[in-house]
């Protein structure tokens, strides 16, 4: 509890009741169904979810970079530096106060480095494009900036490399870069999306480490993107579960893993298989697939695919997130117990 | 498993690809023996020769160097690399391939009825078209395919069905062995688990044998019989999985090991850090290839290669300090 009233103080980001809709030619999509989350200072936030959950459109919302047929409804707020906090969905998404913030305050990383740079520029051109636009208009100092921060993600020889092209970069060594580039501006918030899901287990590690190393360095928070749930159990301190849009399941990392609630968390954990176990049971698999964000009924999104639901309950409404002690909430009726507590009284709470 | 088998047999297996004068080294010298209805799991970062390796086996590409024996159904052993592509065509039934990308391995205008069809069409030209139909509908069922889908194209289906396609595919000709090339990987984890389950299922069936190449060691861990590392085109360890993972003898196994995230935050691991990055196959180290990131490394070790050998029985390893070393692994319970 004690930390819970530690982060309202100094909370970075607070998201609430993010909606996203996508206009296509078959109908409207709503691929982020009312998303709340918030981080505090220096912490690092871990959002899982399986593709096409939503999880990298609501990033891109708070940068305001999702495409022009995206609209986001709901607030997202931002303690940004001379501004306070902010809605950064009432600014102009090509505005002067959104262009202050992007970048600068908030900056991201994307899941594949070989795709995030231009092939046509130089690295050290591309690192330095946030140091002139953001840091000083001078040249020299520009990168000279530009190399310590090359120096400080760990790329040898940097003086060489900021010379070079981004083919003659390796992926983990493209992927520091990248990390240099996000980090040149010294930002609050970073927000990194699948950041190591292209690379070798090996870099993978390094990388990680790497940023647990500068997160303490720069102090800034960190919004983790991610379907493996082995790197969140590394990175993060607080764990969201997102399914079909929406927030399923949140709480401290160490508690997700222990105590899992919610069936798509369970599922989620039990389908990874944990080396040292070898020999045993079937690994456990969710039946069916995601379905489709458009025109859902008003019902449990996880219904089809629930090995718990109650029906007459589950599939009448939509659950909310509940808490349910020790920093946990839960969004699943068959968890904490529905409204019409007659109706699934035998189930409920036990889970 | 009464008697093991043997089903394949790679020997010294070399395949060099030569570009602008350059000679890029993939595989140097792999043997190994696959025994049937074994699942062998062969890993590696990205650029060790994996995916090569493989392809060098079903003669997707021809190796260089080596031999590849392959002991038929009839108990014929025939070298693979020897034989004429006419004779190749008789055994190509008997030996798959499913890939890693179930977005791009299937034709987009094509039904996926023709896809499963076209082997069977390119293997048996003469079989009549109801006995076609039925292999088709049976083995579209088996992998968990609803058959009343099975006129639409390959857009309309998710990645983890399109993935039973590709499955569908490689075992709609009865093949008695499997090559799946990081077949998992692209794969969200609880589809991903669906997957390992119906191919596990399946080789319980159908007696299949599979060479399970991928990078995920979890993964690995859970589906193989027995492990080979590679490490910049050749093999440095061999071994059973749970020895393998338990009392890994090459350092590079450990390393790899270590980098392994677990899924639970209370477990601090401790990672073995690996310096540098794996060097260019074009132009590889003198001695043994890992000794430049090796941290017992020695002079003898910069001098000359180890030898593949068999230092436990089963176990093969590639490491003049293997015995002396004390490496860790996981803990089994």
């Amino acid at each position: 509890m004690m930390e819970n009233q530690a982060r309202e103080k100094d909370l970075v980001l607070q998201v609430k009741d993010l909606k996203i809709n996508i206009k296509t030619d078959d109908g409207i999509l709503t691929p982020v169904r009312g998303v709340n989350f918030e981080i505090g200072k220096g912490e690092t936030l871990g959002l899982v979810g399986e593709s096409g959950c939503g999880k990298s459109l609501t990033s891109k919302a708070i940068l305001g970079i999702n495409a022009k047929n995206c609209k986001a409804e709901g607030e997202i707020l931002f303690d940004a530096e001379n501004l306070g906090m902010t809605d950064l969905l009432k600014l102009k998404p090509r505005g002067e106060e959104i262009r202050s913030i992007r970048g600068k305050q908030i900056s991201m990383i994307f899941q594949e480095p070989m795709v995030a740079f231009s092939p046509m520029y130089t690295i050290g051109n591309q690192i330095n494009e946030a140091t002139l636009l953001h840091i000083t208009r001078d040249k020299k100092k520009a990168k000279e900036i530009s190399l310590g921060v090359m120096k400080k993600v760990g790329i040898a020889n940097a003086e060489k490399r900021y010379d070079q092209y981004p083919h003659e970069f390796s992926g983990g060594m493209l992927q520091r870069a990248l990390i240099a580039m996000a980090l040149v501006c010294n930002p609050k918030l970073l927000i990194a999306d699948e950041p190591t899901t292209a690379l070798d287990v090996t870099i993978q590690a390094q990388i990680l480490e790497l940023m647990k190393e500068l997160q303490k360095d720069f102090g800034m928070s960190i919004l983790f993107i991610t379907h493996d749930l082995g790197t969140v159990a590394r990175m993060c301190d607080r764990v969201a579960v997102m399914y079909l849009g929406k927030i399923v399941e949140t709480a401290p990392a160490v508690e997700i893993f222990k105590n899992p609630q919610h069936p798509y968390t369970r599922g989620l954990i039990g389908s990874v298989h944990k080396i040292g176990t070898k020999g045993q049971d079937k690994l456990f698999s969710i039946e069916g697939t995601v379905p489709v964000a458009m025109n859902l009924p008003k019902r449990c999104g996880f219904y089809d695919r629930c090995d718990k639901r109650i029906e007459g309950v589950c599939d009448v409404q939509e659950p909310e997130l509940v808490d349910s002690g020790d920093n946990h909430r839960v969004a699943c009726f068959a968890c904490t117990g529905c409204p019409q507590a007659e109706k699934c009284g035998a189930e409920g709470g036990k889970a | 498993m009464s008697e093991p088998k043997q089903i394949l047999d790679v020997q010294h297996i070399h395949m060099r690809f030569h570009s602008k004068g350059v000679c890029v080294r993939a595989v140097t010298d792999v043997s190994f023996t696959v025994n049937e209805g074994e699942t062998i799991g062969i890993v590696g970062e990205s650029g060790c020769g994996k995916t090569t390796l493989g392809r060098c086996i079903v003669r997707a590409y021809e190796p260089s160097e080596g031999d590849v024996y392959y002991t038929a159904a009839d108990g014929e052993r025939v070298n693979f690399v020897k034989i004429d592509k006419k004779t190749m065509k008789k055994y190509r039934k008997e030996i798959q391939m499913i890939f890693q990308d179930p977005y791009s391995s299937l034709d987009p205008r094509m039904t996926v009825y023709d896809i499963i069809k076209e082997p069977l069409v390119a293997n048996f030209p003469k079989m009549p078209k109801a006995e076609m139909e039925q292999r088709i509908m049976d083995i579209a069922a088996k992998v968990g395919l609803n058959t009343s889908y099975l006129k639409r194209y390959p857009h309309a289906f998710s990645g983890g069905q399109r993935q039973r396609i590709g499955i569908a595919r490689a075992l709609v000709l009865n093949p008695r062995v499997i090559v799946c090339d990081e077949s998992v990987s692209a794969l969200d984890v609880s589809i991903q688990a669906q997957v390992i389950n119906l191919l596990h299922d399946l080789q319980r069936d159908l007696k299949l044998t599979y060479l399970f190449i991928s990078h995920d060691l979890s993964v690995v861990e859970y589906i193989s019989d027995r492990v080979a590392v590679m490490y910049l085109g050749r093999i440095v360890e061999y071994a059973p999985t749970k020895t393998l993972f338990s009392h890994p003898m090459h350092p590079y196994t450990e390393s790899l090991l270590s980098a392994v995230p677990v899924a639970d935050p209370t477990v601090q691991t401790e990672r073995i850090p690996l310096e540098g990055e794996i060097p260019n196959p074009a132009n590889p180290p003198t001695g043994c290839y890992f000794h430049t990131r090796c941290r017992f490394c020695t002079e003898q070790c910069k001098q000359c290669a180890p030898e593949y050998k068999e230092l436990e029985p089963g176990h093969f390893v590639a490491c003049h300090r293997a015995e002396e070393l004390k490496l860790k692994g996981f803990d089994y319970e």
